[in-house]
């Protein structure tokens, strides 16, 4: 193991243009993680035909370099704009924004970024600890396992959001949007109306678009001014950037329950991430004592999911390495560059090519870093997006959000629905409900009902099943201490 | 007078023009949509594909591959049969997955048998998988278990109706088999066999190679005529007495709109001809790991009656097991 490592050190150093290429790859990624629409998925596909001269492991470089930035990109226009770039990122908007609106963005950007430092140095950690074992944690997760991850999900969602019955409102909403399209166990399309634009579904990046960006934009155009009117251009210091990395260092015990959540939920392929970045915001919205602040710009609301959304790219591979299997669209196409370079994504790569996954580990390793670096720095220029005036802020946040929602797949149907869920978004802020339930609700839909139904066919019908796969119990006892103790802490308050 | 004749002159130069413009196809770049997103192995394939394909078609043009997922690739071809045949947008297709819908009744906005083939680039046989420490070496021991589960991706996917044809021809019925389906891919399928999730599935031979030599999956018996090179001991279906099974495969082909010049169809197949005995394309290819089995424009439309009689066979046998 440590022959490889040293290996790939020795070959990312050797030549100059490897490191040009990690910082090429830092830039993109963090460009595309910034721009609401575009994600890693999309600027690996436009970087791909660069590849095509290139060595395998300079490609890999090129690529972790994005992969590496893309998720603290997407972090900083969930507390600018309320707009997570990423599904993973949306956990963030909670606190992050309420920050922004209160004139602390550079707080809360600071504490973002090393967060997730932290937690992506630590999940990258873990995952060098655990390759030689990695193919057994995957096998661990199969349907059973994963519709309980997915129960899991939804029990912290319900448990984190303010509101309950509000709360449940938005995840049925969400759970019926996640219903549209195509069925592919029953073979049956639903809700589509004969549309072939709905027959998949809708994807979730129109979704976001609309409920967050387009949503905002509508909000902020009934209030008038700029986002924040707390403070100005001319009061924004770099100290507000330090003081949130020290905001960090001090919550450390955030930092490491978001980073040990991030990495085991990361591993689970899909969703993985999604469900994390929640899990690790309502642990410590639930363990922390003065926890009255979460949900209204608490700084500790931004550390939480922030430090679990790196770690889990470092969970994120552990499936990928061990089976081939991709956990994320980006990953998918990412597995794509691997085959197109000659290495067979799959369980031998992990045996046959173990120095050019330490070259992908390390390029990560280094991006996190170089990106984090960068958007502390960045930061103080960032943070005055705030204070931009709505007539200049508004137009060019719906130009660019409409182009990448159309970006992702070229279909104008995407456009159309960013509308829709624009307005759907800006009911939802008028009349305050939840509109993250919404969205981690649709994510999660599909991979219930999938999961739900397949192990009902593997066990013929027979629910006890669920209780013979040790995962599945294990996740359902996790789900139960959850509710259990929302409703001892609710019972107490009562008491008092 | 003088005038008249020059504009004369010059709508004949016109005409001669644009008369040279048709003799000299291609006057600028060529798409080919991808049915898919960015990744997957069709992605691979144009991607490998369109540089050397370029190449032969002369200098100055570009091959540009243009990712247009949605419907299981049936958004493409439907884009694709509408489109104008000129020649400048092909796409590259998915046999027998696009005959599948309207076997099982499924309406459908292309007419395959109309669209202009230019030829065939890869052609994967199957696997027949179980897992490597089961106690299942042989198809007789297979059809000697008392419970039969498959894992297959959802239903509409050709490995789903490869698994129920298979089981029809090797006599499983009578078990009432249990198909798993809804995994998102062949690698997913694959890694819940492995997993346990069922004890049997059916992967192309390409994918399925590495969980073989890994030591996590044992393969029973292969689909096409002859023997794989790579896996020499592996007997074909045919070999142990299920010829129809041979017909079992996927397919990727490069097509153009109906109603596509001769003249042009002629150019786009002779230079897919060409590219396929390109050295430096066949070594690109093979450093992607794609089963490139060339199939001349004329001989895929053949493949394509063969393909919707074989399925039109068993249609009663695919219906949705769940």
């Amino acid at each position: 193991m440590f022959e490889s490592l040293l290996t790939a050190v020795a070959y990312l150093l050797s030549d100059s243009a490897n490191l040009a290429y990690l910082s090429l790859g830092v830039a993109v990624g963090l460009l595309f993680g910034i721009i609401p629409g575009l994600g890693g998925a999309t600027a690996i596909a436009l970087l791909l035909p660069l590849t095509f001269g290139m060595a395998p492991e300079q490609a890999i470089i090129l690529m972790g370099g994005v992969m590496g930035a893309v998720s603290a990109g997407g972090a900083v226009t969930a507390i600018l704009l309320n707009t997570p770039g990423t599904a993973p990122n949306a956990a963030t908007c909670i606190d992050g924004y309420p920050l922004t609106q209160q004139g602390k963005a550079g707080l809360a950007i600071g504490a973002a970024a090393s967060a997730s430092a932290i937690g992506g140095i630590f999940g990258l950690f873990i995952l060098v600890l655990v390759l030689p074992i990695a193919r057994t944690i995957v096998l661990w997760f199969g349907p059973p396992a994963f519709f309980m991850l997915a129960l899991l999900g939804l029990t912290s969602l319900t448990v984190s959001s303010g509101n309950m019955l509000r709360g449940l409102i938005a995840a049925c909403i969400g759970l019926f949007i996640g219903f549209v399209g195509y069925d592919e166990i029953g073979g049956t399309a639903r809700y589509t109306g004969g549309s072939d634009y709905l027959w998949d579904g809708f994807s979730i990046v129109p979704v976001l678009i609309g409920l967050f960006a387009i949503a905002e934009m509508m909000s902020l155009f009934v209030k008038g001014g700029s986002i924040t009117q707390v403070g100005s251009q001319t009061s924004i210091r770099f100290t507000d950037t330090i003081q949130g990395i020290k905001a960090t260092l001090k919550n450390y015990r955030i930092v490491v329950s978001g980073s040990v959540i991030g990495t085991l939920i990361g591993a689970v392929p899909g969703v993985g991430g999604v469900v994390a970045s929640f899990m690790s915001y309502s642990f410590a919205a639930q363990i922390t004592k003065e926890n009255k602040t979460f949900g209204n710009g608490d700084i500790r609301g931004v550390i939480a999911p922030e430090s679990a959304n790196n770690a889990k790219d470092g969970g994120g591979l552990i499936p990928t390495l061990a089976f081939g299997v991709p956990g994320s669209a980006e990953m998918a196409i990412f597995l794509g560059v691997l085959i197109l370079h000659g290495l067979n994504p799959g369980p031998t790569l992990l045996i046959e090519r173990e120095d050019t996954i330490y070259v992908l580990i390390l390029t990560l390793l280094g991006a996190t870093i170089l990106s984090t670096g960068f958007i502390c720095v960045a930061a103080f220029y960032l943070v005055r997006i705030a204070y931009i005036d709505s007539s200049i802020l508004i137009p060019s946040v719906i130009s660019v959000s409409l182009l990448g929602a159309y970006a992702v797949q070229s279909a104008i149907g995407d456009v159309f629905a960013a509308a829709f869920f624009g307005l759907l978004g800006y009911l939802m802020i008028r009349f305050d409900y939840p509109r993250i339930t919404l969205v981690i609700a649709l994510v999660l839909c599909s991979l219930m009902e999938r999961n739900y139904t397949q192990s009902m066919i593997m066990f013929q019908g027979d629910w006890t099943g669920f209780f013979q796969d040790n995962t599945a119990v294990v996740l359902l006892l996790f789900s139960v201490a959850a509710l259990s103790i929302s409703a001892f802490r609710a019972l107490r308050k009562k008491k008092a | 007078m003088w005038q008249w004749l020059f504009v004369a002159g010059l709508i004949i130069l016109s005409v001669g023009c644009s008369n040279n413009t048709e003799g000299q196809f291609p006057q600028k770049n060529i798409s080919i949509l991808i049915p898919y997103g960015p990744g997957g192995g069709f992605d691979t394939t144009v991607r490998v594909f369109a540089p050397y394909f370029a190449a032969q078609l002369g200098e100055g043009i570009n091959v540009l591959p243009q990712n247009m997922p949605g419907t299981g690739g049936r958004r493409a071809t439907a884009s694709l049969y509408r489109a104008d045949p000129d020649g400048y947008t092909l796409g590259l297709l998915n046999l027998p997955g696009l005959v599948l819908p309207s076997i099982l009744g499924e309406q459908v906005d292309y007419e395959l048998r109309q669209m202009s083939w230019i030829g065939r680039i890869e052609s994967q046989d199957f696997l027949l998988l179980v897992r490597a420490d089961s106690d299942i070496h042989s198809i007789e021991d297979f059809q000697a278990q008392d419970e039969i589960t498959f894992v297959s991706i959802g239903y509409g996917a050709t490995v789903l109706a490869a698994m129920q044809i298979v089981a029809e021809q090797l006599d499983l019925m009578s078990k009432n088999p249990i198909f798993i389906t809804g995994y998102e891919g062949t690698t997913d399928q694959l890694m819940a066999l492995v997993r346990g999730d069922g004890n049997a599935t059916i992967a192309p031979i390409s994918t399925a190679l590495q969980y073989i030599s890994s030591g996590n999956l044992r393969p029973l018996a292969a689909t096409g005529e002859n023997r794989s090179e790579v896996l020499a001991n592996v007997p074909t279906f045919a070999e142990l007495g299920y010829p129809d099974l041979s017909q079992l495969n996927v397919q990727r082909s490069l097509a153009g709109p109906p109603g596509m010049d001769p003249a042009v169809l002629t150019r786009l197949r002779e230079t897919f001809s060409r590219t396929m005995e390109d050295p430096e394309f066949k070594s690109a290819a093979a450093t992607a790991q794609m089963d490139v089995v060339p199939l001349n424009g004329a001989m895929v439309a053949a493949e394509i009656e063969a393909s919707f009689s074989f399925y039109e066979k068993f249609k009663s046998k695919l219906s949705n097991p769940n």
